[in-house]
């Protein structure tokens, strides 16, 4: 194998307004090989990628082409340099068809004018079936599935005679059996000499499918060493930097009568997908269970609708006993639920408003907030006083606007917010998504207590490492069914396989 | 070619819908001239044929065009009724086919060059209100050239340099400042209103524009004139409306059979998308909102050159706004707008003849076109779905 | 917006969402509201009159500072310079107490001011009706439909039910009116409520029907055209009765003096101010505005602050037009119907008042005043031309409803600074 990088990227240096996203990066691809990019949220690794594709122009640092200096100041520089990239969020327009979104700026022409349709699609078609990639090139974007989406957004790379691909974390929206899969193809793309830069922040799938790992942290690269050998002990410290506290502190959990009764839901999304087809669990006060699975099978709309975001087709949903089914979301939150909703930025904050007036988000309407429709502003900032020193918001007073805060304390509000209302039962869903490591074990820690204060606390997350470390009981959703029950001792491999469908058994 | 066409044809329960809006159509028609059934039956059993074979296609799924064959029969039913109500001679009068027709083309030539604007700005994710104003300035600048100049392909020209510069304006503040469109194109309405208004008072002071100004001329076609009915009706059209056929023509070409209108769908879709395969997207939209003021610009230059041949402030009227439910009504494609801009040109015909018979009916009319985009939005006749990033700036990472 | 890292998180981006035509305008108020001082409205409005300056001055040679002032005078806000010692009656009493200002019949300066007065009664009211659906996250661009149906109420209820006591009659014109506006924009706040069709589209298309309709009733051989002798050709309403008109409190009643709707402007601008700020009604407004999705997670029905904040804003420009036909224009004519644009205007009023209470009772002063004082009849003819100055008008509130979108970019500097202070402070 030739040992001659075929990219190289030389102290790089990105700022963005108040932080230094890349500092002095310096990363090189070898010809064939899968380069893995490993960092924690916000390391800086996306960043970085965009800096090579022409997406954002660095302040400081060179990208080098088979040894080439290369000025990479648009998407085109980077196509036409041979770099093809596969973008956390498709680049791909849902109402046109394959072929269309592959040949997108390189379209095959008739009489140097007219859009040749019908060449762009056999062409589509003999590049799909070269790769095995099974792609109908007439099919319209969005009618197909994602992990065919993220098929067609290779071929968009392989259509432009790409030899180095970036895929940034590929397998997040992926089932395991898609993402072994992509493996599969990743594998025959690098014998036929394409070199791949996987970005990810996944321990295992980075050990399985990489040759070397690069390890990002807060902006700096950290090391690059073979994966052969590499721990997910030893990367996992690498990503943090410190030792990582898996198991959060707590004791046995004593579960009282049942909070959070959910009998035989279905609901239908709105494009009239079936997502919860008979979904039954009960959540008891002081006890937290975890609901794990692959994203994409149902949790959102289970939450929807239990908070009465969303309407249900049949069964029943009980907070504290009271039949909230179909009800308002109003009604629901009356009801005794408190929720963390999985975007703080766009449900759970207004982020223009002050803190106090989000604080009042669910009170603003009774006592003391406001009496017969008249509000009383300061009666916020004093209740809010309280609220931001009782949960260590760090970063301004009750008039500050939300956006100005960090994700963890934004989170914060949040959280004394709905834990403020003393609710009966608490929806956390990803409580932690996107924050460092000071704030994810403030929010543990928090949901913990609150268990101990006897609310019936239904967690769900993508997370499999929170999910088993908080939960006292897990339950695996799979196509919106409950598929699996288990005991906090389970090992991540038998909850892998209840995730993606196998060993399948109905509980009661 | 043949058979390409023929598969297009509707099959099925879209074929039914669309029998069903004929037979509406003919529920209307049977109580005119030439026919004038004196009875309303045959109306309003055509209307219930109409309005089962619109009920039909519903069931089978085809909600827009069958609730369009509903709509059609209802108003059949309710227009023929009415039709056989009033005297002979007050129809002879109001409906001369012909006649009809032939303003019908004239009222919606203008509706259809802004129309092919708006499409273009809008397809490419900035949405355009400032139609109105760039048609009054075009509608100004047109004939203020032909008078100075005295030659009306200048006085077009004119036209259309003034549409695109208002245009690159309304570009330049929604594409790079990122101002609101809406915001924007408002004020492109009010800026054309206070510049032609001031051009023109301090031009022409209180005279008005000069009656020998250069006219676009019309296309006389000889061989027609001895035609049945098509020939008062094609044979001596305006230059512009002949203009305004192909130029529906030509931006159905460039939007869905080359390559530059597959690019300029991408940027309205999916701008980031169409960034990362290194389509630039500020670029696109420049050129598409130029290209929209222009065509608008050419629309007023027909009503102020080729249609009235005079100007007087405001002479738009509201024009631009009818253009805008146009793109809306036809869903941002070139023939089901061009489609509306008729039907909207035929409302607007039929509101200039109407008063002969009752004034109050006639002013009703012009409401038709605001009615109509209100329902369309609505979503009560089909839904009509924007270009995904229409309105949203676009920042450059 | 701006330039940060990507976020989090492994969805697919779909940016389809159906019926969203220019889904900007909750972001844009956020920033407008966000914008404190007073430093940016007033360099765009100073930037507008320049530009404005430099036409004058190209098209006709005349000195644009000489005609500013003309306008300045036409508008008699140069009654307010001319102190002296002067006195004025107190109501409802014979007492006069001193006063610094000439307030008889004497002052050119407060004849018309007078005038700019009524047509400020009207701005400030179009330019609330816009505000408010700013602030629940709409573009009520509707306000001239909603303005002309107040005003078609008005006539006709101030012309009909003779007999009613005049106190009475007024109260039902206004109301009747008001509430009249309050239905026309709430179809609108209906429409996106319940299958998300687009205000701006809908209420363009509202403003339309509200024109032809008002033609039709009033046109010839309409069913509320007058029924004066000889009226049948004349496109016109009844008269008022004589009992519905507003009482003119400052000023010659028959020479449009000031009437006491410029009370009812000045109340509802507190109205305003106090809904927004101080009723969890106006709380549920601003968090719809500035963010549905949290709102509706919150517990509070977004669909129903879309209707009713619609229904809010059309019960001002309802007022608007019932205000103007009970207190000076008595009738209403087809012409009047077609060249009336005060509603559009008020949509410039909002904008550079940034849409709060204090920011729409100054500029609805600035623009009143430039109408006013660029008509024929308060502009000297000697010194410009008020068709003329006229144009000049629209062409300013065109560059400042044009300026204001651009601001956005200063502000947008401006946070940049402050956030990256705010990044700096937390790490």
């Amino acid at each position: 194998m030739d040992e001659r990088p075929v990219l190289e990227l030389r102290g790089i240096t990105k700022r963005f307004p108040g932080i230094v996203a890349n500092d002095d990066v310096s990363f090189d691809l070898r010809p064939g090989e899968v380069h893995a990019l490993l960092g924690e949220n916000g390391a800086g690794k996306s960043t970085l990628m965009n800096v090579l594709y022409g997406l954002y122009t660095p302040e400081e640092g060179e990208i080098r082409i088979k040894g080439e200096p290369t000025r990479m100041s648009s998407p085109r520089d980077a196509i036409d340099a041979g770099i093809g990239m596969v973008h956390q969020h498709f680049m791909l327009i849902p109402v046109m068809t394959v072929a269309e979104n592959i040949v997108l700026a390189n379209e095959p022409t008739r009489e140097k004018v007219l859009l040749d349709y019908d060449v762009a699609a056999q062409r589509v078609r003999d590049l799909s079936d070269t790769f095995k990639f099974r792609i109908d090139p007439n099919a319209r974007v969005e009618d197909i599935t994602v992990g065919q989406q993220q098929r067609v957004e290779i071929l968009k790379a392989l259509y432009r005679n790409a030899d180095i691909l970036i895929l940034d974390e590929p397998t997040a929206v992926l089932t395991p059996q898609e993402a072994q899969e992509l493996f599969e193809i990743l594998g025959t793309l690098t014998r036929e000499g394409m070199s791949i830069i996987f970005i990810s922040h996944k321990l295992n799938e980075v050990t399985e499918i990489a040759d070397r790992i690069t390890v990002l942290r807060r902006g700096k690269k950290i090391e690059t060493l073979p994966a052969a050998g590499a721990t997910e002990e030893s990367l996992a410290r690498l990503m943090v930097g410190r030792e990582v506290l898996l198991r959060v502190e707590k004791g046995a959990s004593t579960p009282t009568e049942p909070l959070l009764q959910i009998e035989d839901l279905h609901v239908t999304d709105d494009r009239g997908i079936e997502k919860v087809r008979g979904l039954s669990v009960q959540v008891h006060g002081g006890e937290i269970v975890g609901i794990a699975g692959v994203d994409g099978n149902g949790q959102t709309e289970l939450i929807d609708a239990i908070a009465g975001l969303m309407g249900s087709d049949s069964g029943r949903v009980l907070v504290a006993g009271e039949d909230v089914t179909n009800e308002s979301a109003k009604d629901c939150l009356d009801a005794g639920l408190g929720h963390i909703p999985e975007d703080r930025q766009r449900r759970g904050l207004v982020l223009d408003f002050s803190l106090a007036e989000n604080l009042a988000l669910h009170d603003y309407d009774s006592q003391p907030a406001s009496r017969l429709g008249w509000l009383f502003p300061k009666r916020l900032v004093a209740r809010a006083q309280g609220l931001l020193e009782q949960f260590d918001v760090r970063g301004g007073g009750p008039q500050t606007h939300a956006g100005g805060l960090s994700g963890g304390n934004q989170q914060k509000v949040v959280l004394a917010r709905e834990i403020d209302r003393n609710p009966k039962v608490l929806i956390a869903a990803q409580p932690t998504r996107g924050l460092d490591v000071g704030a994810i074990e403030f929010v543990h820690r928090r949901l913990v207590e609150e268990r101990d204060e006897g609310r019936a606390i239904l967690l769900v997350s993508l997370e499999l490492d929170e999910i088993l470390s908080l939960s006292d009981r897990i339950l695996v959703i799979y196509e919106g069914q409950i598929v699996g029950e288990f005991a906090p001792g389970v090992s991540e491999e038998e909850l892998g396989v209840a995730m993606t469908g196998g060993g399948r058994k109905e509980v009661a | 070619m043949i058979e390409r066409l023929l598969a297009r044809l509707p099959r099925g329960a879209r074929a039914v819908a669309v029998g069903g809006i004929v037979a509406g159509l003919a529920a209307f028609w049977v109580a005119l001239p030439p026919l004038h059934l004196r009875t309303p039956i045959p109306s309003i059993l055509i209307g219930l044929a109409a309005l089962a074979l619109g009920g039909y296609a519903i069931s089978r799924g085809v909600k827009r065009l069958g609730w369009g064959a509903v709509v059609a029969g209802v108003a059949g039913i309710g227009l023929g009724y009415l039709a056989t109500r009033s005297s002979v001679d007050h129809l002879d009068q109001v409906v001369v086919w012909s006649a009809l027709f032939a303003a019908m083309l004239r009222y919606a030539t203008p509706l259809a060059f802004a129309a092919m604007g708006g499409i273009f700005s809008e397809r490419s994710g900035v949405t355009n209100i400032g139609l109105e104003g760039m048609m009054l300035s075009g509608a100004f600048f047109g004939i203020f050239a032909a008078d100075k100049l005295s030659s009306w392909p200048l006085g077009l020209a004119a036209a259309a340099l003034s549409g695109a510069l208002f245009a690159l304006v309304h570009a330049f503040f929604a594409i790079h400042l990122r101002a609101d469109q809406i915001v924007g194109g408002f004020a492109i309405n009010f800026l054309a209103l206070g510049v032609t208004g001031y051009l023109f008072i301090d031009t022409y002071a209180g005279e008005g524009t000069p009656p020998d100004v250069p006219e676009i001329p019309d296309v006389h076609l000889s061989f027609l004139e001895g035609w049945y009915f098509v020939g008062p009706i094609l044979g001596q059209l305006n230059l512009m409306i002949w203009l305004a056929f192909a130029t529906v023509l030509l931006s159905w070409l460039v939007l869905f059979k080359t390559p530059i209108g597959l690019r300029l769908r991408a940027v309205g879709e999916h701008p980031r998308a169409a960034d990362t395969v290194g389509i630039s997207v500020y670029r696109t939209r420049y050129a598409a909102v130029v290209l929209s003021g222009a065509l608008a610009a050419l629309g007023g230059a027909y009503l102020s050159i080729g249609f009235v041949n005079s100007f007087n402030q405001n002479m738009t009227a509201g024009r631009g706004f009818i253009a805008l439910a146009v793109v809306i009504c036809g869903n941002w494609r070139p023939f089901q707008a061009a489609a509306f801009a008729l039907l909207f040109g035929f409302s607007s015909a039929l509101a200039q003849r109407l008063p002969a018979y009752s004034e109050s009916a006639a002013v009703l009319f012009q409401a038709l076109p605001y009615v109509l985009t209100l329902i369309a939005v609505a979503g009560v006749i089909g839904r009509s779905i924007p270009p995904a990033a229409v309105g949203r700036p676009y920042k450059k990472q | 917006m701006t330039e940060t890292p990507p976020e989090g998180g492994g969805k697919v981006e779909n940016p389809r969402q159906g019926g969203d035509y220019a889904p900007s305008v909750a972001a844009r108020v956020a920033v407008w509201h966000k914008a404190g001082g007073i430093a940016v409205p007033l360099l765009t409005t100073l930037l507008a009159f320049f530009i404005g300056g430099l036409v004058v001055l190209a098209t006709t040679g005349k000195n644009p500072l000489t005609t500013y002032k003309a306008i300045f005078e036409g508008s008699g806000l140069n009654w307010f310079l001319e102190v002296g010692s002067y006195e004025i009656g107190i109501p409802w009493t014979e007492s006069r107490v001193w006063f610094p200002w000439d307030t008889s019949f004497n002052s050119f300066a407060a004849l018309n001011l007078q005038q700019t007065l009524i047509v400020y009664v009207s701005l400030v009211l179009t330019g609330l009706a816009v505000a408010f659906a700013f602030r629940c996250g709409m573009f009520n661009i509707g306000g001239q439909g909603q303005y002309l149906v107040g005003a078609i109420v008005a006539v006709w209820i101030g012309s009909e039910l003779p007999g009613l006591p005049g106190l009475l009659h007024i109260l039902v014109a206004i109301v009747a009116g008001a509430l009249s506006g309050a239905v026309f924009a709430g179809i609108a706040g209906f429409l996106k409520a319940t299958v998300g069709a687009h205000e701006v589209i809908s209420t363009i298309m509202l403003n339309y029907v509200a024109l032809w309709v008002g033609v039709f009733l009033f046109g010839l051989g309409g069913p509320l055209q007058n029924d004066n002798v000889g009226g049948e050709s004349v496109p016109v309403s009844n008269d008022v009765l004589e009992e519905s008109k507003l009482n003119v409190f400052w000023g010659d009643p028959l020479l449009q003096g000031l009437h006491v709707g410029f009370f009812v402007a000045l109340a509802a601008l507190v109205v305003y101010w106090i809904t927004l700020n101080r009723t969890t009604l106006g709380y549920e407004v601003r968090a719809v505005g500035f963010n549905p999705e949290a709102a509706r997670y919150g517990g509070i029905s977004v669909a129903r602050n879309y209707v009713l904040a619609m229904a809010i804003s059309g019960t001002f420009a309802g007022l608007a037009g019932t205000l103007d036909i009970l207190g000076w224009q008595f009738r209403l004519n087809t012409n009047d119907i077609f060249i009336s644009s005060i509603g559009f205007v008020g949509i410039a009023v909002a904008l550079l008042g940034r849409n709060t209470a204090i920011g729409v009772a100054l500029s609805g002063l600035l623009f009143a005043a430039l109408l006013v004082g660029t008509s024929t009849r308060n502009l000297d003819p000697e010194i410009f031309r008020p068709e003329l100055a006229s144009n000049l008008t629209l062409l300013i509130q065109g560059l400042v409803v044009l300026f204001v979108g651009a601001d956005v970019l200063i502000l947008y500097l401006f946070g940049i600074r402050r956030r990256a202070r705010q990044r700096q402070a937390r790490t």
